[in-house]
C-alpha cells in the first residue's frame, strides 16, 4: 500500500510541474497581452490608451521581457509561495482569491450536499421501483433538469424573482449588508440569498447523478448474487443496501476528483449570470484581461486540486470496492 | 410597452415604401418631433458657473459630517479649507441639501473610468454644459499668447489637496520634472508635449501660475488642456492604471516614494517591505487614487475603499474647491458607492429594480422598452442623452491592409468603398438596433458641432441606393458573378469575400454586422462576419490584420482631441495601422500612403496644431469632406444614446439635467457636475 501511495505522490508532483508549464504556455498563446486587453477595455468604455501610456504599462508589468524569463520568474516566485500581484486588482493574488474562496466553498458544498442528498435516494427509488409512477415522474423531471442549461434557468429564476417578488437579484448580500461587519443580520442576509444559487448549481448535477445511480443500480439488481440473496430470504432492504448500492456508488467516488476543483471555482457561467462573488467569474475575467499572475495561480490551484482529487477518489474507490483494492495491490 | 413616439416611428417606417427617398423626410421630421415629444430627450443643461467675484457668497457652510470633525478639532473650519477663489456653482434648479449615498454599479477593477469620470472636475479645464466652449475647471483660467508659443494656466489662490496640503504651481513642476521627466516611470513622452516633434517646457511663474513654452506655434494646446487627453485629463484618470500623465501630481505625498528624495536603496527596501517588486511598482500603486486610499486628490470625492474590492466607496473631499451660490461647500452627496456586478444583465436588472440612484454607464439601449416599463416601479426616470459623433456603428476600412493583394486592391478603391456604403439600409439598422432613436448618415459629426462640414456631408454616399452601388461595382471591374449572384475575384475567379471583425461592445456589433452582410448580398458582396473577443479583435486590428473593423467613431466630433477613429495619426488606428505608424513616427516606420487624399489629410491635420480655433475647425471640415467623399470609414447610424446615453435617474434626486453632454470630451457624466446633485427626499 505504502509504495503505491508514494509512487502516486511522486507522479502527482511531476504532473503539477507539467501543469504549470502547459498553463503558462496556453495562457500566452493568444497574441494579446494585459496591456492590449486593457486598452481594448478602455476603448470599449469610451476612453483611449495612448501609445506612450501603453509603453509605460508594458514596462511596469514586465511584459516586454521574453516569455521564458517571465515563466522562470513566475516559477521561482511560486516555488517560495509568492504568487505576486494581480495586474488588474493591484493586490496580492492570494488576497484576491482568498476574498472569494470561502464563499465559493460554502456555495459549492451546499450544492454538493443537496445534489447527493437528492440524487442518492431518488436514484435508488427509481431503480428499485422501475417503471412505477414515481420513477416516471423523476425520470421526466430529471430529463428536464438535464436539458435546461443552468444559466438559462438562472436567468429565468432571477427575472421572475424580480418581477413577481421584487427580490434583490444576483449577488450573495443585500446592498446595505455588503459593507456591514459580520453580525447575525448579515449571516441571515447571506442565508436568504443562498438557496437560489445553491439550487440552480445543484440541479443539473442532481439530474445527472439520478440517472447514473438508477442505471448502475439496475445493472446490479439483475446480478445473480442479488437473486441468491433474495432466495436466501434476506429482507428486501438489506438485499438492496448491503451490496448493490455499494457497488453502484463507484461513480460517485470517482467524481470526487472533479468535486475538489469544482468547490473552488464553482460553476463559472452560473456565477457570472447570478453575479456571485466566487472564484469562477474571477477566473473568467483574469483570462479575458490576460491578468497572467492571477489566471496562472487559479489554474494552478485547480490543477493541484484535480490531481489530488483524483488520488483521493482512487483511494476511496479502493476502500469501497474490494475488487479494485485487490486488483491494484496485486 | 414602447412609448407612443417610438411606435409612431415604427408606423412611419412601415409607410416608407422607398427607403432612400423617405430617409431624408424621416430623419428630418420624425427625429426632431418624435424625440422631443417622447420626453426622453431634453435640452442640454447644467449648473451655471458664477465667475463674477462680486456675486460670490461671503459666508460658507459645510456638510454635517465635516462640521462634526471641525468640532472635534480634526479639521480646520470650512473658510480655511476652500480656496480664496473658489469655483461657484449656481445649481441647475435649487440649492441642494447635504447627505446620502449615491448608489451606482461597477464591473470590477478595470472599470475605473466609472469613477474617474465622476472625479473629472480635477481637470484643469472643463467644457460648458452643451460641450461647445472651454470653461474653467480646477484652474481659474488660461491665456494663450498671440504667437501660440506660450500657454499660461492660472490656479486658484488658496486651493488645497484633499489632505489639506496647498495645491500650487509646484505640483505641476513636480510632475514635469520628477514623474514625466523620469524614463523609468514614463518611458515614452506624450506627443501632446511635442508639437512638430520639439519638446515643450513647463515653468513656474509664481505660486498660482504655470507656463508652458513651445518652440513652434501650438494653438491646439488650449483644446488639449481641456480634453480627455494625457495632459488635460486630470489626475484621477491619468495617474491610474500605471500611467503617469495628467500635468500635475501631489508632490508633497509622492516624494517619499521617489529615489531622488531619499535613495534608491531606501525606496527599494520600502517597496520590498510593502510587497512590491521595486520602487516604480510601488509608485504606480501609490499615485493611483482607485487603489490607494491615501493619495491626495482634487475631485469632489476620494476613495475610502479601493476599487479592487466588491464595493468601491468614495467619500467627500473636505477640501473640495467648489461651493454653491449659498456658500455651501460641494459636493452634496456624502458618499458614492459602486457595487460590483459580474455581468451587465445584472446591472440592467438591478437598475430596473431601482437599486441605483443614477446610472448611465453599462445601461443597454436595447432594454429601453423594459426600462421605460419599470419607471414607476423602480421610482426612476429614463433620459436619453444623444451623442454628437457621426456613427455609433461603422466599418473602418483598412487602407494599409497587405494580407491579400486582390482584397487590398478593392479596399483602397474609392468606388468600391462607396458601393459598400450605398448598399447599407441604415433605416433598417436604426429601427432594429437603435429603436429608431439614432440618426442615419455618414461618419461626419452632428451639425451642431463646430467641426461639422455641413448637412450635405452627412448624406453623401450614405443613403441606400442599390442600383448605383451595383453600377459602381460593375464599372470598376467586378461585374462577373458566380452562380449564387456574388461577385468574384479578378485574380482567380473565386468568390470575393470580405472579412469583417466585430467585437460586442456598446451595441451588439456582430449582430449589426450580420444584418449589413445580409444587405450587401443585394449588391453581390459576400462579407464574413467574425465575432471576436475584445482583446483578440483589437490585437488583430492594431497588427494590421483586419480588412473591415467594426467600431464607432466616438470622440471624433472634436477631431484633434480624439482622432483615432477618423484619421490614421495615432499608432494602431483601424483606418490603416501602417499609415498611422508612418505618420506618428515622422516617416521612419510603417508605410507611406500612396493615396494622395490621405496625404492631404495628413497635411491638413499637421497644419491644424499651429492654427487658431477658426482655422483648426476649417481644416477639420476639409478633412471630414475628404473622409466622407472617400468613405475610408463607412458610417451607418449615429448621434444616438448607444454609449453612456441611456441614463436612469432616481426621482429622489434634484438638480438633474434634462439632457447632458454625452461625449468623450465631456467625461459623461462628469461634465454635468454630480457634485451639484442631491437627494430631495
Amino acid at each position: 500500500m505504502l509504495p503505491y501511495l508514494l509512487r502516486r505522490l511522486v507522479l502527482a508532483a511531476v504532473t503539477i510541474v507539467a501543469i504549470t508549464l502547459v498553463t503558462f504556455g496556453i495562457l500566452h498563446l493568444p497574441p494579446v497581452d494585459f496591456v492590449t486587453a486593457y486598452a481594448a477595455q478602455a476603448a470599449a468604455s469610451g476612453t483611449s490608451i495612448s501609445a506612450a501610456e501603453a509603453d509605460a504599462m508594458r514596462l511596469a508589468y514586465g511584459l516586454n521581457q521574453p516569455l521564458w524569463v517571465q515563466y522562470w520568474k513566475w516559477l521561482s516566485m511560486v516555488s517560495v509561495g509568492d504568487f505576486g500581484r494581480s495586474f488588474e486588482y493591484g493586490r496580492p493574488v492570494t488576497e484576491v482569491i482568498g476574498d472569494r474562496l470561502w464563499l465559493t466553498v460554502l456555495l459549492s458544498m451546499g450544492a454538493i450536499v443537496i445534489t447527493w442528498g437528492l440524487a442518492l435516494p431518488i436514484g435508488i427509488y427509481s431503480a428499485v421501483r422501475q417503471y412505477s409512477i414515481g420513477d416516471y415522474v423523476f425520470t421526466f423531471l430529471g430529463f428536464i433538469g438535464l436539458a435546461i442549461p443552468n444559466f438559462l434557468l438562472a436567468l429565468i429564476v432571477m427575472y421572475f424573482g424580480f418581477r413577481l417578488f421584487g427580490i434583490n437579484v444576483g449577488g450573495l448580500f443585500s446592498p446595505d449588508q455588503q459593507l456591514a461587519p459580520w453580525t447575525w443580520t448579515k449571516v441571515l442576509d447571506l442565508l436568504n440569498h443562498l438557496p437560489v444559487p445553491v439550487l440552480i448549481l445543484s440541479l443539473a448535477g442532481t439530474a445527472q447523478l439520478v440517472r447514473i445511480m438508477r442505471a448502475n443500480l439496475l445493472d446490479e439488481l439483475r446480478r445473480p448474487y442479488v437473486v441468491t440473496a433474495r432466495a436466501r430470504g434476506l429482507s428486501e432492504r438489506r438485499v438492496i443496501m448491503k451490496y448493490p448500492v455499494r457497488a453502484a456508488l463507484n461513480p460517485f467516488a470517482s467524481t470526487i476528483g472533479y468535486l475538489l476543483p469544482f468547490m473552488v471555482s464553482g460553476s463559472v457561467i452560473i456565477s457570472v449570470v447570478l453575479s456571485l462573488p466566487t472564484v469562477g467569474p474571477l477566473l473568467l475575467r483574469s483570462l479575458l484581461s490576460q491578468d497572467m499572475l492571477l489566471a496562472s495561480t487559479i489554474i494552478l490551484l485547480l490543477g493541484i486540486l484535480t490531481v489530488f482529487g483524483t488520488l483521493l477518489s482512487d483511494l476511496l474507490l479502493m476502500w469501497i470496492d474490494p475488487r479494485i483494492r485487490l486488483g491494484q495491490l496485486r | 410597452m414602447i412609448t407612443p413616439s417610438l411606435s409612431r416611428r415604427s408606423m412611419l417606417s412601415a409607410l416608407a415604401a422607398s427607403p432612400a427617398a423617405m430617409a431624408f423626410l424621416r430623419s428630418a421630421i420624425a427625429r426632431a418631433d418624435d424625440l422631443a415629444a417622447s420626453g426622453l430627450v431634453g435640452e442640454l443643461q447644467g449648473p451655471t458657473m458664477i465667475t463674477d467675484p462680486a456675486k460670490w457668497p461671503t459666508k460658507f457652510a459645510e456638510a454635517p459630517m465635516l462640521a462634526e470633525l471641525v468640532k472635534a478639532g480634526k479639521l480646520p473650519p470650512v473658510e480655511q479649507r476652500i480656496p480664496a477663489e473658489p469655483m461657484v456653482w449656481q445649481p441647475l434648479n435649487e440649492v441642494g441639501k447635504y447627505g446620502g449615498t449615491w448608489r451606482r454599479a461597477f464591473t470590477g477593477p478595470a472599470d475605473g473610468e466609472n469613477g474617474n469620470r465622476i472625479q473629472s472636475s480635477d481637470k484643469p479645464l472643463n467644457w460648458s454644459a452643451d460641450g461647445s466652449k472651454i470653461v474653467p475647471g480646477m484652474a481659474k483660467g488660461y491665456l494663450l499668447s498671440d504667437d501660440g508659443k506660450t500657454y499660461t494656466l492660472s490656479l486658484r489662490k488658496g486651493m488645497r489637496w484633499s489632505d489639506g496640503a496647498p495645491f500650487t504651481a509646484d505640483d505641476f513642476i513636480f510632475w514635469f520634472e520628477d514623474i514625466y521627466g523620469n524614463p523609468e516611470i514614463v518611458p515614452t513622452p506624450t506627443p501632446e508635449m511635442r508639437p512638430k516633434g520639439k519638446p515643450g517646457r513647463m515653468v513656474k511663474v509664481d505660486e498660482t501660475t504655470v507656463r508652458w513654452e513651445f518652440d513652434v506655434p501650438y494653438y491646439l494646446f488650449e483644446e488639449i488642456m481641456a480634453g480627455d487627453t494625457a495632459m488635460g485629463g486630470g489626475q484621477a484618470v491619468r495617474q491610474a492604471a500605471k500611467v503617469s500623465f495628467g500635468a500635475y501630481a501631489p508632490g508633497h505625498y509622492l516624494k517619499q516614494f521617489l529615489p531622488k528624495y531619499s535613495s534608491l536603496e531606501a525606496v527599494n527596501a520600502r517597496a520590498k517591505q510593502e510587497g512590491f517588486e521595486n520602487w516604480v511598482q510601488m509608485l504606480h500603486f501609490k499615485k493611483d487614487w482607485e487603489l490607494n486610499t491615501e493619495v491626495p486628490v482634487l475631485g469632489p470625492w476620494r476613495s475610502v475603499r479601493p476599487i479592487n474590492t466588491p464595493i468601491w466607496l468614495l467619500e467627500r473631499n473636505p477640501y473640495y474647491y467648489a461651493v454653491d451660490t449659498a456658500g455651501n461647500q460641494l459636493p452634496y452627496f456624502d458618499r458614492v458607492q459602486f457595487t460590483l456586478a459580474e455581468n451587465l444583465e445584472i446591472i440592467n436588472l438591478r437598475a430596473m429594480a431601482g437599486e441605483y440612484d443614477e446610472q448611465e454607464r453599462h445601461i443597454d439601449l436595447a432594454k429601453l422598452p423594459v426600462l421605460l416599463d419599470n419607471q414607476a416601479k423602480g421610482n426612476y426616470k429614463v433620459h436619453l442623452d444623444l451623442g454628437f459623433a457621426g456613427s455609433d456603428f461603422m466599418f473602418h476600412v483598412n487602407q494599409s491592409y497587405t494580407g491579400d493583394a486582390e482584397i487590398r486592391k478593392w479596399l483602397t478603391n474609392a468606388d468600391f468603398r462607396r458601393a459598400l456604403a450605398l448598399g447599407i439600409d441604415r433605416d433598417q439598422l436604426n429601427e432594429t438596433f437603435w429603436l429608431g432613436v439614432g440618426t442615419p448618415g455618414s461618419p461626419a459629426p452632428g451639425e451642431i458641432m463646430p467641426q461639422s462640414p455641413g448637412p450635405v456631408w452627412r448624406k453623401k454616399w450614405s443613403v441606400l441606393d442599390i442600383a448605383q452601388a451595383n453600377a459602381l461595382l460593375d464599372k470598376i471591374g467586378l461585374a462577373k458573378k458566380d452562380g449564387d449572384g456574388y461577385r468574384v475575384r479578378t485574380d482567380n475567379g473565386q468568390r470575393l469575400r470580405l472579412e469583417v471583425i466585430a467585437i460586442a461592445a456598446f451595441l451588439p456589433y456582430p449582430k449589426l454586422s450580420e444584418m449589413v452582410a445580409d444587405q450587401w448580398r443585394q449588391i453581390g458582396i459576400q462579407a464574413d462576419v467574425r465575432e471576436m473577443e475584445r482583446g483578440l479583435g483589437f490585437a488583430k486590428q492594431t497588427n494590421n490584420e483586419h480588412q473591415l473593423f467594426v467600431w464607432n467613431n466616438g470622440g471624433t466630433e472634436l477631431l484633434y482631441l480624439f482622432p483615432t477613429w477618423a484619421v490614421p495619426v495615432i499608432p494602431g488606428a483601424a483606418f490603416g495601422p501602417k499609415y498611422a505608424d508612418w505618420y506618428s513616427s515622422g516617416g521612419t516606420q510603417g508605410m507611406k500612403p500612396d493615396d494622395p487624399n490621405i496625404m492631404k489629410i495628413f497635411d491638413l491635420y499637421t497644419e491644424a496644431a499651429g492654427l487658431k480655433a477658426e482655422g483648426r475647425n476649417h481644416n477639420a471640415q476639409e478633412i471630414w469632406k475628404i473622409l466622407v467623399d472617400q468613405q475610408y470609414g463607412i458610417g451607418t447610424v449615429g448621434q444616438s444614446p448607444a454609449g453612456l446615453g441611456v441614463r436612469l435617474v432616481s426621482n429622489r434626486l434634484g438638480n438633474i439635467a434634462a439632457r447632458v453632454c454625452n461625449a468623450q470630451h465631456c467625461r459623461t457624466p462628469g461634465n454635468s457636475h454630480p457634485e451639484t446633485w442631491y437627494f430631495k427626499s
